[in-house]
């Protein structure tokens, strides 16, 4: 059976399909016409008549293609959410969601430099870095190696606030901050610093994708951090009940 | 639409689920580096076309590149090379080494699914 996107996009084509017939058509009789026949004067009006509806139907084709590309686009806009929403949740190894954070921001976003920090479990106030791709050797020592202790203005903004930012501002060397929230608190942060040389901006496509991030990633590694404790404990649990036995 | 045989190598797992998802009524065949690309393609030998990224562990896009153009038996299956590395110098490495195809990552579905209907399906 066909999903409703792909029945949707199969009517518009074949609508578009109609109306290209309808033009052509049209464009046969006018070009018969003007070989001969216009000597009747209500040819002249005939002929008006024809190329007024010629007209609506090439305003339609325009408004359908227009739709078509549309349809594509917002395709393509949803597969990317699902693909990364799914991932994200595929597993409950922490390396593995850090390395599908990693992969969201360099493949689907064209991320070429980025940090990912996280919050220390103990101590609230300092972030690790888990993750500091393509940085150069004056911005790994601003990120401290694995620790970053403040500085930049909008990472610090975000992590206190909470609020997505995707724009440069002062003080601040990234593009873009992707606030981590759980249940209202910020356990870390993703910075974009710097995008491919063949990607010029973020789009609007990918705002989406950092506004899933936010909401989708911070849980992803909860979950995960929480499950490695627990199998920890497990493990732990285990070996004293072999030790007793 | 047709459904052929694609092979996908590409060390992430991310790409996959999305070339899984786009390219649904085909027959995926995964790889996640050179080395496990060549493997697949010995047991797969009626892959019609072949999606390849650069930059993996073990054996890179281009060294996987060269040694299906060596094989005689191999060397028609059209290769894609889609990658995040965007300069000049990168997409003629790959196009003399025998790709037909650069496509630079992030992609847009469109550019990918025209790439398969001309390939592979036609």
């Amino acid at each position: 059976m066909a999903s409703k996107p792909q029945a949707r996009n199969e009517h518009v084509v074949n609508e578009l399909k109609e109306t290209i017939s309808r033009a052509t058509t049209l464009l046969d009789s006018l070009a018969g016409e003007a070989r001969g026949e216009v000597s009747v004067d209500g040819d002249e009006e005939r002929i008006r008549t024809l190329q007024e509806r010629l007209e609506v139907a090439e305003s339609d084709l325009t408004e359908i293609s227009t739709q078509l590309v549309e349809a594509e686009n917002q395709r393509g806009r949803l597969m990317n959410l699902y693909v990364a929403t799914y991932q994200l949740h595929a597993t409950l190894e922490i390396e593995e969601v850090t390395s599908t954070i990693a992969e969201i921001a360099r493949e689907l976003i064209g991320a070429e430099k980025f940090v990912l920090l996280l919050r220390d479990e103990e101590s609230s106030a300092a972030c690790g870095v888990a993750l500091a791709q393509g940085l150069e050797a004056d911005e790994r020592s601003f990120f401290g190696g694995d620790r970053y202790v403040g500085g930049d203005a909008a990472i610090d903004a975000a992590l206190e606030d909470g609020s997505l930012r995707t724009r440069r501002e002062p003080g601040s060397c990234a593009i873009a901050v992707v606030p981590l929230t759980v249940q209202g608190s910020v356990v870390g942060a993703l910075a974009v610093l710097k995008l491919f040389d063949h990607k010029a901006a973020l789009t609007p496509e990918d705002k989406d994708l950092l506004d899933l991030l936010a909401a989708h990633a911070a849980s992803a590694l909860l979950a995960a951090r929480v499950y490695s404790a627990t199998d920890r404990r497990l493990r732990t649990l285990e070996s004293l009940v072999k030790l007793v036995q | 639409m047709e459904a052929t045989k694609i092979l996908v190598v590409d060390d992430s797992k991310l790409i996959h689920k999305m070339f899984d998802v786009m390219l649904r009524p085909h027959n995926l065949v995964h790889a996640y580096d050179g080395q496990e690309g060549l493997h697949r393609l010995a047991e797969n030998v009626d892959v019609a076309l072949i999606l390849l990224d650069v930059n993996m562990p073990k054996m890179n896009g281009l060294e996987f590149l060269e040694e299906v153009k060596r094989n005689a038996d191999l060397a028609e299956i059209p290769v894609v090379v889609i990658s995040t590395e965007g300069k000049e110098e990168d997409t003629d490495r790959a196009l003399k080494a025998g790709a037909v195809e650069y496509i630079k990552k992030p992609f847009q579905s469109e550019d990918v699914l025209g790439v398969v209907q001309r390939l592979a399906v036609n």
